[in-house]
């Protein structure tokens, strides 16, 4: 920072009064300063982001030489260590992704109310309301995942309650269950969804739904054509804030699942830390970047928030 | 353990991160990015494995600090001054500043961490740390711990013989041994309704889909090995871990084992989620503690148990050698030993501690668990060291089986 | 509902719509913001409600769009009660102040948003029809936030006309723009609502607006109707002291009846005779407050221009002149004290007269009016603007 600013300063002492040629230096110095000024972000970013995401490609492709210590690899350029991982957990690939998907879909569907009530019913207590919506955030992600698991627990309330209605059999439980990993995904990552949802209703200007009403739309019409269009940006945020770290989470189904609802997190965790297996835990988080980064692509492109103002 | 909230549900909730081996497997999910960006500043790309030579020079005479990671809840601990009261005496005995951090949960984890800083040789800020057996080959094989000088350390003449010659160490120079305990048959004899005696009996069908198991593999697949006769300290064939592990995947398949996702068996114990386990002898004693409930019992199965030990190692470039030394003769002190003892509830390792603890609370003299007979001694087990090849085939196969 | 009629061709006026609103009133908890308010609005005429902020014409307005549901009272159109129907229900459309245009549409979009609620046909055909009507032809693509003050102010329009609804509600709709930009708008909404045929209520606190464009005016105040007639009328003949000083400025001098002579009233002020025409007394008792617009009198110096057939007010002196340009302004204050305003026309030559002058005040007794002496003589007052205020001696 301080190198640009010097320059800028140098430049415009140089340009006053100065003869054609420093006119043109000073031009192309200018055009140099906005530059000069992303160094810091470039370099953060080469440090922390392209750095490790070559390592990490560079990591996919080694293998362990046999008989080789442990925490030991060799690159021999083995592209098909992608094809191996690909092969041996297609099913946790598409686990994370149904389960991600499910829990921005159920998360969706319980925040937008809220943040609609939250924007235009609650009145004087929506300083209040938000204040909820953030303060599971101050616990820990694990405790607030533990405490799901005493809630779902077999001789909890709520399996009692389920199995009093007959709603679950005697020996159905609900922890260590999909449904449990969803539930628990969703009501982790419910504030994520929330609060960008709130944010673009609360800019939605009332007197617009006014001039629906106006225009011979009924209430259903007014949210359909203009509330849920508006809040298209927060929507488009929530559910990516929402689906991206989902896809990536293993904490949930470590906690809350079974081994029948292992996500692709949980094998990143168990190749990398128990077995001690870099290469393959490279592979799949390159594998699930990938597949996450194409997906929000399709995604954005289909939702066309680039149109909103 | 003794200085947990009044709440029950904050306890409850505190305690599952507390216990000692029953983390969350979820904790150690930190370290992944760490130890991700570490391995790439490592260089892990040679075939073999260069030990570390660090250049460093001892400053223990004139930087009197010794800085300790042990696992949680390890040490006795002094609810009202917050303090630990062996340490304080150790740092009014010797002078030396002890910095003490509860940072090990994990033998895997707390490897992932430092692992990158070992290899480069860095001091990663530990004078002495805590890992269990197989994890402390792993760092002696590595070069990872520096050489114990046994001159500085008199009282490990005091370690008791069984635990004098392990194959990871031969000879103790690198590591002495911290606490010791069980693996074995692990339940609420109320809620079982009758007492279980081998593993077989966890597969009778009232318990399907309430018994729970380690996710230690040398643990839970040693304890089906050795129901199925083989001595898991002996060198054992690949087959012979394969066969264990076919049980553990049939027993899992059919819903008899509940869940073996994460560590957290000893949750799934206490809420009534499971109510038998392959479980560790100090969790189900800190378990009937804790819930005052003597329903909580642990006992060695017919066919035999594991004893697995957590040892104390000085890491690579830590300049505080000498200081660290001091601190593992201060805790080989039977008097001392005895009093970590009382409150840690795991074996001591320590001869002559059970006559300290005559003094400090007699109702432990005769714990089986905190000192075995001889009976048991013989019944348990050592899973033996592995290759690195085996260590990485067995722990990659358990953990598909186990569903990660 | 008939829905059937509202698709016809634009241009038609729907002869037997009149909007009636019929002994209306709101309340906002103790807050009465229209006060049993009737009138009614003939259908193809250009309606103004005209009234300073807060006299309830927008919450009028807002009835009639259904944005608010009187507490009492009726409202018709046609034959059709809409007192309680849903907004999307009458046959009302509404331009509103902030234009409300939809952000996430483009103009075209915006402007067939009604069409479509309603499943019209020809939805390009009558959205490009309005758009051209307000002259955007080639902005049907562009968004809102891509649009001018002015240029939005049309699309909200043409949002509206689109409809062809019975009645058009016009909620301030220049409020927004410039000063350059309003009078141009005024003269083209009044081009368009001749064009159109539709009829359109328009509520402003702008007099001049008001008149420019109204075919009638209703003068709103605390809620109730003050005055209703054509701007001309309403400027002439102001009835109450609200109206003779909300719309123009009006001197207003306290004086008390002595008698009739023919058709004219004989009046005393302060010590001086004045006639007027009786058609020209509102107000019963003796006890009078009559009216002169500034730019009716004439103001010479002391002893000059005397005539016998004009009211007289003698011994003033100026106090203040501003040369406009156009006229010259003056303010005079009269023997009892009080400062009468004096538009003068600068046609001819002499220049102004300097404060300290002594002047005399003449007018056409025709162009006096008179007003009931209980009222308030303040009252309508728009002081915003710099007027200063009349004292009443």
């Amino acid at each position: 920072m301080t190198v640009a600013a010097g320059i800028g300063l140098g430049e415009r002492q140089a340009g006053a009064g100065a003869p054609p040629p420093a006119v043109t230096e000073r031009r192309s110095r200018r055009k140099l300063t906005p530059y000069l000024l992303l160094v810091p972000g470039m370099a953060w970013l080469a440090i922390f982001f392209i750095a490790p995401i070559v390592t990490l490609l560079s990591t996919s492709t080694q293998t362990r030489p046999e008989g080789a210590e442990i925490g030991v690899f060799t690159q021999t350029f083995r592209f098909a260590n992608y094809l191996d991982a690909l092969e041996g957990y297609g099913p946790e690939f598409g686990r994370s992704f149904l389960y991600a998907l499910l829990a921005t879909v159920l998360a969706l569907a319980i925040s937008y109310p809220l943040a609609y009530a939250i924007a235009f019913k609650a009145g004087r207590w929506r300083n209040l309301l938000l204040v909820l919506v953030v303060a599971p955030f101050f616990v820990s992600f694990l405790l607030r995942t533990v405490a799901w698991k005493q809630i779902l627990a077999d001789d909890a309330w709520v399996a009692d309650l389920l199995r009093a209605l007959s709603v679950i059999g005697p020996q159905t439980h609900i922890i260590n269950s999909a449904p449990a990993v969803v539930i628990g995904i969703t009501y982790n990552f419910l504030p994520f969804m929330i609060l960008p949802i709130y944010a673009s209703l609360e800019r939605v200007d009332p007197r617009l739904m006014e001039a629906a009403g106006d225009l011979y739309s009924s209430a259903l019409t007014t949210f359909r054509k203009v509330t849920i269009p508006l809040s298209m940006p927060g929507i488009v945020a929530g559910t990516l804030l929402t689906f991206i770290p989902a896809a990536g989470d293993y904490v949930n189904s470590a906690l809350l699942g079974n081994k029948d609802t292992t996500m692709v997190g949980n094998v990143i965790d168990s190749r990398f830390l128990r077995v001690v297996d870099y290469p393959t835990a490279a592979v799949l988080s390159v594998t699930l970047m990938a597949s996450i980064l194409v997906l929000v692509g399709f995604y954005i492109r289909r939702a066309g928030t680039e149109e909103l103002v | 353990m003794k200085h947990l909230p009044e709440d029950p549900m904050i306890r409850e909730l505190v305690r599952a991160q507390l216990s000692r081996r029953a983390l969350l497997r979820g904790a150690g999910g930190v370290g992944v990015a760490a130890a991700l960006a570490a391995c790439g500043t490592g260089g892990g790309t040679a075939a073999t494995a260069s030990k570390p030579k660090p250049a460093v020079k001892d400053r223990s005479a004139s930087d009197k600090i010794v800085r300790w990671a042990n696992w949680p809840a390890y040490l006795d601990y002094d609810e009202k001054s917050k303090k630990y009261p062996t340490l304080e005496q150790f740092q009014q005995k010797t002078g030396i500043k002890a910095s003490y951090a509860e940072d090990v949960d994990d033998n895997d984890s707390y490897y992932g961490k430092v692992q990158g800083q070992l290899k480069n040789g860095q001091d990663i800020g530990k004078d002495v740390i805590v890992l269990t057996d197989w994890m402390a080959g792993r760092m002696v094989r590595q070069g990872y711990v520096q050489k114990l000088d046994k001159a500085n350390i008199p009282n490990a003449t005091n370690l008791n013989p069984a635990l004098q010659d392990v194959d990871f160490d031969k000879g103790r120079n690198y590591s002495l041994t911290w606490q010791s305990g069980y693996a074995g048959l692990a339940y609420r004899k109320d809620k079982v309704g009758r007492e279980l005696k081998t593993i077989s009996d966890l597969w009778a069908p009232d318990l399907k889909g309430k018994v729970v198991v380690l996710s230690e593999f040398r643990d839970t697949v040693g304890l089906l090995m050795m129901e199925q006769g083989v001595d898991i300290s002996a060198n054992f064939s690949e087959d012979d871990f394969n066969k264990g592990l076919d049980e553990l995947q049939k027993q899992v398949d059919s819903g008899q084992i509940r869940q073996v996702k994460g560590n957290s068996y000893l949750e799934d114990l206490r809420s009534g989620n499971a109510i038998a386990a392959i479980g560790w002898s100090g969790d189900i004693l800190l378990a009937r503690f804790e819930e005052e409930d003597d329903n909580y019992t642990f006992t060695l199965p017919e066919s035999g148990g594991t004893l697995w030990s957590d040892n104390l190692m000085v890491p690579i470039a830590s300049p505080h050698k000498k200081n660290a030394e001091t601190l593992m003769n201060y805790y080989y002190d039977p008097t001392v030993a005895a009093t970590v003892a009382a409150y840690v509830n795991y074996i001591c390792p320590v001869d002559g501690a059970k006559a300290a603890m005559e003094k400090i609370d007699p109702s432990l003299v005769d714990s089986p668990l905190i000192f075995p007979t001889e009976a048991d001694l013989a019944k348990v087990k050592g899973f033996r060291t592995l290759s690195p090849d085996e260590e990485t085939t067995y722990s990659e196969a358990f953990q598909k089986v186990i569903g990660n | 509902m008939s829905r059937a009629s509202k698709g016809t061709a634009q241009g038609q006026v729907d002869g037997g719509r009149d909007l009636r609103i019929g002994n209306v009133t709101k309340r906002f908890g103790s807050f009465v913001a229209v006060d049993d308010l009737s009138l009614t609005v003939p259908s193809g005429s250009f309606f103004a409600l005209l009234g300073p902020s807060g006299c309830g014409k927008t919450t009028t307005l807002r009835m009639v769009a259904g944005l608010e549901e009187p507490s009492e009272g009726s409202i018709l159109i046609g034959d059709q009660d809409v007192t309680f129907a849903k907004p999307y229900r009458r046959p009302v459309n509404t331009v509103f102040q902030s234009y409300a245009l939809f952000p996430h549409l483009d103009i075209f979009e915006n402007v067939a948003f009604g069409l479509r609620r309603r499943g019209s046909k020809e939805v390009k055909k009558q959205v490009d029809d309005a758009l051209e009507l307000v002259e955007l032809g080639g902005f049907a693509k562009r968004k809102p936030a891509q649009l001018s003050g002015g240029q939005q102010q049309r699309v909200a329009l043409a949002r509206a006309i689109v409809n062809n609804p019975a009645v058009l509600l016009l909620d301030e709709p220049l409020g927004a723009l410039d000063l350059k930009l309003r009078r141009q708008m005024q003269i083209e909404l009044k081009r368009i609502q001749t064009e159109v045929g539709l009829t359109f209520v328009h509520v402003t606190h702008d007099q001049e607006e008001a008149m420019t464009m109204a075919d009638t005016i209703a003068v709103m105040n605390n809620g109730r109707i003050e005055q209703l007639g054509n701007p001309e009328e309403l400027y002439e003949s102001p009835t109450t002291t609200f109206v003779a000083n909300f719309l123009g400025q009006s001197n207003l001098i306290r004086s008390s009846v002595t008698g009739t002579s023919g058709t004219d009233v004989q009046l005393e002020v302060h010590g001086g005779r004045l006639a007027m025409p009786q058609s020209r007394r509102n107000g019963a008792t003796d006890d009078l407050l009559i009216g002169v617009r500034p730019e009716k009198i004439r103001i010479s110096p002391t002893g000059q221009d005397a005539n016998a057939e004009q009211n007289e007010l003698l011994g003033g002196v100026v106090t203040d002149a501003s040369f406009t340009g156009v006229s010259t302004q003056y303010l005079v204050r009269m023997p009892w004290g009080q400062e009468l305003m004096v538009f003068a026309q600068n046609v001819g030559v002499g220049g102004v007269l300097a404060p300290g002058t002594q002047v005399d005040l003449r007018w056409d007794p025709a162009h006096t009016f008179a007003l009931d002496g209980s009222l308030d003589a303040g009252a309508g007052v728009q002081r915003d603007e710099g007027a200063t205020p009349v004292p009443v001696g």
